[in-house]
């Protein structure tokens, strides 16, 4: 990793900024993004793993972020989801600066506007399926049986009618993704990060959680950041980045055109994205900090 | 001499395991230490007490030598399974992480024999470690219990002390106690490497332990009523049929607080009421484990609330002034004893318990869990529970001495605040020993599972 000075960087988008130049090394399609970071530097003691990192996060927009181990890539997403707070830069969420906030504020904006998926070990083992995508609406201020119902939906949407009661220890590692993707979505989130999502799955079970959770993530118009090493993973995004020492070398090629879905699935994902999005209108997509 | 591979790797693994590996080898070895010293003090008062009857020098130990070695069995039994459960306690301490170990090691080819071998060399080493400590703190306990009349005068350090056999047989058998609890709790890695992973949900407890425990009790009241006739077998029936009530309780705990685990789950409505009644159902003998040493603790009060009415009250010779006196101490000392115990217990059962959870803890905590919902529903998981244990229990104990004495051990003021002040205090005593595990759960949350990556 490299100790590096850090450029002049583009000035930070905001709301009411309009399109964003395309001068940005990670721009995306026109329009102000929903997600914005610049200059971002974040050392682990001597250990520089982000050097300096510009990402635009267009709104509905997915984007893969690639690198080899160490290439800083799983560190981008803990400072763009405010887990780390960055040693110098700025993140910006609908143009409000982020990375200034106490614990507890970036606490509450990870759980109330933001989704995770992560590798494996998430779903917490002693909540049934249900239990465990009803806890995000519960802590969002939805009551046990609204969150229930919904979590419910999102189970049958997601393929996993019949394995509401069972436990994370009694799921396979696809159906426990798929109950992670469902537990990401169900407030309604503006941003879903996914780090290596289908690092712990084989390749055909890696290919069917992708495609639900591109196309579910696209259906409640969130946002996506899927952080890989697996280039049919990015495959499936609107967009890919790829990373080494800290730094983004390739910004902004265009993917989804490999393994990603086909315009039939595409289709019928957004039908029941409708559906989901109907029945879970009376979701929080935000709430109180209690 | 050729040492086998992988328990060679013993070592080095717990080298490994980093931080969270030494806080479960500390707190192993504290838990074996405690237990260690005070059942060397309990053996020691024992042995005191047998020794004075054998070789009276008052009249006092000349005429009640037999009536005290009695006492002293009585409060050995009653201790008997707290000091079990701590050691137990100790044996399973972060047993979960060692099983993950274990099962990657499993699954690489080291065969059952090897991984259980490792197990044993593990626990064993840790069991050894606490007794040899456990013998200092006895150590240093004789100079308190030195200080404590009974039978009108103190013991003497000679008289309190066990002697080298006892001490090297208490270095081979906590070892092996302990390292047979380990390999007893690492049975499904050698059955399935796979089964500790998945984390499968456990088969329910049978209501049949309801059955047995009534029984039990039933055949002590009915015992205890008949067995006057039987003036010379009765002490000895009463204190076997003291000792199966006493074990039933263990039977009969899980149970009870899986049946309250379900009503709880039921009305849970905040996401901290959902995650304890969950925590509570998904393994009630982990949360026996918890608060089941309090249980027997209070089972205990409830059968020495009696204490205060053989005591006798005024107007007696100066011989029945020491014997009321020596009641009451032992019963405190008793009592003091089980609840430190059982506060030992709770404390170690919930280090392991948050150790074991770790990693969802953490990842719990970068989706934006708040870290003060685990704290209110790690207090919320002791809390209910240890207080419809120690309650029940308590009750159970009264209920089971009711042929015998009436309700005159609760209506009786000394009784009443005997067993209410000692409940308040275990109580006090539980809650604190949890609490002593949030800066470990804080620690675990503040953990963000981040690579420089």
């Amino acid at each position: 990793m490299n100790n590096r000075s850090v450029p002049v960087r583009p000035p930070l988008p905001t709301a009411s900024s309009g399109p964003t130049p395309s001068s940005g090394p990670t721009a995306s399609s026109g329009g102000a993004p929903r997600l914005a970071a610049r200059g971002l530097v974040h050392r682990f003691g001597a250990t520089t793993a982000l050097a300096g990192v510009d990402v635009d996060l267009a709104e509905g927009e997915s984007l893969a972020v690639m690198g080899p181990s160490g290439s800083g890539k799983s560190t981008l997403l803990h400072v763009l989801a405010g887990i780390l707070v960055p040693t110098s830069g700025v993140v910006a969420l609908r143009g409000q600066e982020v990375q200034g906030l106490g614990e507890k504020e970036r606490s509450l904006l990870r759980r109330s506007r933001y989704g995770f998926v992560f590798q494996l070990g998430q779903l917490l083992s002693e909540l049934s399926a249900r239990e465990n995508v009803a806890l995000p609406a519960m802590l969002t201020g939805t009551s046990r049986a609204a969150a229930e119902g919904a979590a419910d939906r999102w189970l049958a949407a997601l393929g996993l009618t019949g394995a509401e009661g069972r436990r994370p220890g009694e799921l396979s590692g696809g159906q426990a993704q798929r109950v992670a993707v469902a537990r990401a979505l169900v407030t309604r989130p503006e941003v879903v990060f996914a780090d290596e999502p289908t690092g712990s799955l084989d390749q055909s079970t890696g290919h069917d959680v992708m495609k639900l959770l591109v196309d579910s993530t696209r259906a409640v118009g969130a946002s996506l950041v899927v952080v890989t090493h697996d280039a049919d993973v990015a495959a499936w995004c609107d967009r890919r980045i790829d990373m080494r020492d800290g730094l983004v070398v390739a910004p902004g090629s265009t993917t989804g055109t490999g393994a990603g879905p086909r315009p039939g699935e595409r289709a019928a994902a957004a039908s029941v994205g409708q559906d989901l999005g109907h029945g879970l209108g009376d979701l929080p997509v935000s709430g109180g900090d209690r | 001499m050729r040492v086998n591979p992988v328990l060679a790797l013993a070592p080095r693994l717990q080298r490994a395991g980093g931080r969270d590996s030494r806080t479960t080898t500390v707190l192993a070895v504290t838990a074996f230490a405690v237990s260690t010293a005070l059942t060397l003090s309990v053996v020691a008062a024992l042995l005191g007490f047998v020794d004075r009857a054998a070789h009276p020098v008052t009249d006092l130990e000349r005429e009640a030598g037999g009536f005290y070695v009695t006492l002293a069995v009585t409060a050995t039994i009653l201790l008997v399974v707290p000091l079990l459960t701590l050691g137990g306690a100790a044996a399973r301490l972060g047993v979960a992480r060692r099983d993950a170990r274990l099962a990657a090691l499993r699954l690489l080819g080291a065969t059952p024999r090897e991984v259980v071998g490792l197990t044993l060399v593990e626990t064993a080493l840790q069991g050894l470690a606490g007794a040899v400590a456990g013998t200092a703190l006895y150590g240093v306990l004789l100079a308190v219990w030195t200080q404590i009349p009974f039978q009108g005068r103190p013991f003497t350090v000679g008289e309190l002390w066990v002697g080298v056999p006892v001490v090297l047989l208490t270095w081979l058998a906590v070892p092996l106690l302990a390292a047979v609890s380990g390999a007893v709790s690492l049975r499904r890695v050698v059955v399935s490497p796979l089964g500790v992973a998945q984390r499968v949900t456990r088969p329910g407890l049978k209501a049949v332990r309801v059955v047995v425990a009534v029984v039990a009790f039933g055949a002590f009241m009915v015992v205890s009523v008949a067995g006057q006739a039987l003036a010379a077998a009765f002490v000895g029936i009463m204190l076997a049929g003291l000792a199966v009530a006493f074990l039933t309780m263990n039977a009969v705990g899980p149970w009870a607080l899986g049946v309250l685990g379900r009503v709880r789950l039921r009305l849970a409505r905040t996401p901290e009421q959902l995650l304890a009644a969950r925590r509570l159902l998904d393994d009630p003998r982990a949360v026996w484990r918890v608060v089941g040493g309090l249980g027997l603790a209070s089972f205990v009060a409830g059968c020495l609330a009696v204490v205060p009415l053989l005591a006798g009250g005024p107007g007696g010779t100066r011989e029945d002034a020491i014997v009321s006196a020596d009641l009451l101490t032992g019963s405190l000392l008793t009592l003091a004893i089980t609840f430190l115990l059982a506060a030992v217990s709770a404390g170690i059962a919930q280090a392991a318990a948050v150790l074991d959870r770790r990693r969802e803890l953490s990842l719990a905590r970068l989706a934006g869990v708040p870290t003060d919902l685990f704290d209110r529903v790690r207090r919320r998981e002791v809390l209910v529970p240890v207080l419809v244990v120690s309650v029940g229990s308590a009750l159970a104990a009264l209920v089971m001495f009711f042929p015998l004495f009436g309700l005159a051990a609760v209506t009786a003021p000394q009784g009443l605040l005997l067993l209410v002040g000692s409940l308040t205090v275990g109580v006090g005593l539980v809650v604190a020993a949890t609490e002593a595990t949030r800066p470990l759960l804080h620690r675990v949350l503040a953990d963000t599972v981040v690579r420089a990556d």
